[in-house]
């Protein structure tokens, strides 16, 4: 059985000023035990689609099943198997990590001895005993977000979502929560989380689809969806900006990318000089020119026609300084 | 483990948590409990020298020779409003998000909205609870008998009530706490628009008017009927009347209110 089906889904917000279609049509499947994100800028409809999956919005059009279970017509049945952790839920600053996690077992129906015990097990297993009797106001970003993570799993949840995880975290603190999600999932819980960050999306996801303007533009395996721009990806740099746009007409097959050329072919780095040579032909001068191996950052931009913002350019660049 | 999970566990757990959260800001908390007591003093001092002992035998003496009996129930009322905070518990909720985590549980909806609602009526009742003993210190003593009391804490408890219901309302309608701070303004033409100071034989024109329209009239005329007058039933059951209603009212838009709220849009 699949953990998440979801057949083209869409939503649209009508207010008196405008109609949004937030999401236009989405579909994905997840297998159980999985970690699939949803990578895509803000704005995209990653939250939106999350918030439909976890019963919080109705959908507009289209159907999504949890576990075989219907989103719309078995919501409560829903709620038991799921863990949710969105951007915008909060914690309450004035208990404790220890009182919250008390309370929220006892909403889930422990009993108090139960609660209790799971109180100590979930504050050991997101790595908050040392701080469970201080006022969660005091913890730091990553402290909050694994409090935030650990309430998500007090009910033992088979499937989790994760909004945005670690959005606003120090790069110590993604890592360790990078840690407990594979950790999670290989305990065998069903993840499903949202990023913009490219990197995230590369380290966390088994598989993940690109959402943009609310439709799913590619997914896959991270290694599927660079193998599917086929080759190596050259880029070039330019003097002035007419170099740049008379490139653009030599090179057809380029995309723009902000001050840069970007083409991808096979067997990059032999094909340079034959490029370098056609542009010098047109009087175009290339300041500097690399070739790399796809990235997701690339996939992103090939599917999309834009780069996420404050994504990294290449890695395993080969890059070459033109005199 | 669901077979755990009753509303009546559940309401018991928010409120709980509602309370740990009142305990620990009592800065926000404690100028609220203090007010009506400084204004009881306020009135005493200022009025009692006109309408108190030395009225006895004129026109003034409309409160038999004991001003507090008579001025004690203005303070009650204002200390009843004191179950609007409800609605602001309720909204500090909705926007830190709190209140999405356990619209994303199954809990239900109304352990939800009670919860802030038990904490307004709690606050109600040790508010108005303080105000009659430091009435009774200084000299408050029913006609009735101490019975006296129970039946004013019991018209504030409902009124108090009647307030909470009325800020749930107003704040969740608003969303933003601002929203239900500033719905709270209604307590001046409430208290204000009443026979606060003077019986309302004593109110003319526009004012008397007005406070025959406002509830609040009957419910101070329902308490000063046991604390003044004595058993004066058709006093006391418009009093009881007035404040059911309001109470009746206002939870129910609450509840519509709260319902909209915890739909999925």
């Amino acid at each position: 059985m699949l953990a998440v089906d979801v057949k083209n889904i869409k939503k649209t917000f009508v207010t008196k000023q405008e109609t949004v279609e937030a999401v236009k049509d989405v579909s994905f499947q997840v297998e159980q035990g999985e970690i699939f994100g949803l990578l895509g800028p803000n704005g995209a409809g990653k939250s939106t689609t999350i918030l439909m999956l976890t019963t919080l919005l109705s959908i507009t059009k289209g159907e999504a099943s949890i576990l075989g279970l219907d989103i719309v017509t078995k919501d409560k049945e829903v709620r038991e198997k799921i863990g949710v952790a969105l951007q915008d839920t909060g914690i309450d600053n004035l208990l404790t990590g220890k009182e919250l996690f008390f309370t929220t077992c006892r909403l889930w129906g422990y009993s108090k001895k139960d609660s209790e015990k799971r109180t100590i097990e979930l504050l050991e297993l997101v790595g908050l005993t040392e701080a469970a009797d201080r006022r969660v106001k005091t913890y730091s970003g990553g402290m909050k977000r694994r409090l935030d993570l650990g309430l998500s799993l007090v009910h033992s949840p088979d499937i989790l979502f994760l909004d945005e995880p670690t959005t606003g975290l120090d790069p110590g603190s993604r890592r360790v929560l990078w840690e407990e999600i594979k950790r999670l999932r290989d305990n065998g819980v069903t993840i499903i989380l949202t990023t913009q960050y490219l990197e995230e999306a590369d380290e966390l996801a088994d598989r993940l689809a690109i959402i943009d303007e609310g439709l799913v533009v590619a997914e896959g395996t991270s290694d599927e969806l660079k193998a599917s721009i086929g080759g190596d990806v050259i880029t070039f740099s330019f003097k002035n900006d007419s170099d740049l746009k008379n490139a653009k007409n030599v090179l057809n097959d380029a995309i723009e990318d902000k001050d840069q050329l970007r083409i991808t072919v096979e067997n990059g780095a032999a094909k340079i000089p034959s490029f370098i040579n056609d542009l010098n032909k047109n009087g175009i001068i290339v300041s500097s020119v690399s070739a790399s191996k796809p990235t997701l950052d690339d996939v992103f931009l090939e599917v999309t026609g834009y780069r996420l913002e404050g994504s990294a350019g290449t890695d395993s660049s080969n890059e070459l300084e033109e005199k | 483990m669901e077979s755990n999970r009753s509303s009546f566990v559940q309401l018991q757990v928010l409120t709980k948590r509602m309370v740990l959260r009142v305990i620990r800001r009592p800065l926000a908390e404690l100028p609220n409990l203090i007010i009506s007591a400084f204004f009881l003093f306020v009135y005493d001092g200022a009025l009692g020298g006109v309408f108190g002992g030395t009225a006895s035998g004129t026109p003034f003496d409309f409160a038999n020779g004991n001003f507090i009996n008579f001025i004690l129930p203005v303070s009650i009322v204002s200390a009843s409003l004191s179950g609007a905070a409800s609605g602001i518990y309720l909204v500090e909720d909705i926007e830190s998000g709190v209140f999405k985590r356990y619209q994303s549980m199954p809990i239900s909806r109304w352990a939800i909205i009670l919860a802030p609602m038990n904490v307004g009526a709690f606050r109600v009742l040790l508010q108005a609870g303080l105000i009659l003993l430091i009435g009774k210190l200084i000299g408050a003593d029913p006609v009735v008998g101490n019975v006296g009391f129970f039946i004013v804490l019991s018209l504030a408890f409902i009124w108090g009530m009647g307030f909470a219901g009325y800020s749930v309302a107003a704040g969740v309608k608003s969303g933003s706490s601002q929203g239900a701070q500033a719905a709270t303004f209604l307590f001046f033409p409430a208290i204000f628009l009443a026979p606060t100071f003077v019986p309302r034989e004593q109110l003319k024109g526009w004012l008397e008017t007005a406070a025959a329209y406002n509830p609040t009239t009957y419910v101070i005329e329902g308490m000063r009927s046991v604390m003044v007058q004595g058993w004066e039933l058709d006093i006391l059951f418009r009093g009881y009347l007035a404040a059911t209603s309001f109470a009746v009212i206002t939870l129910t838009l609450a509840v519509i209110s709260a319902r909209k709220a915890t739909e999925k849009a």
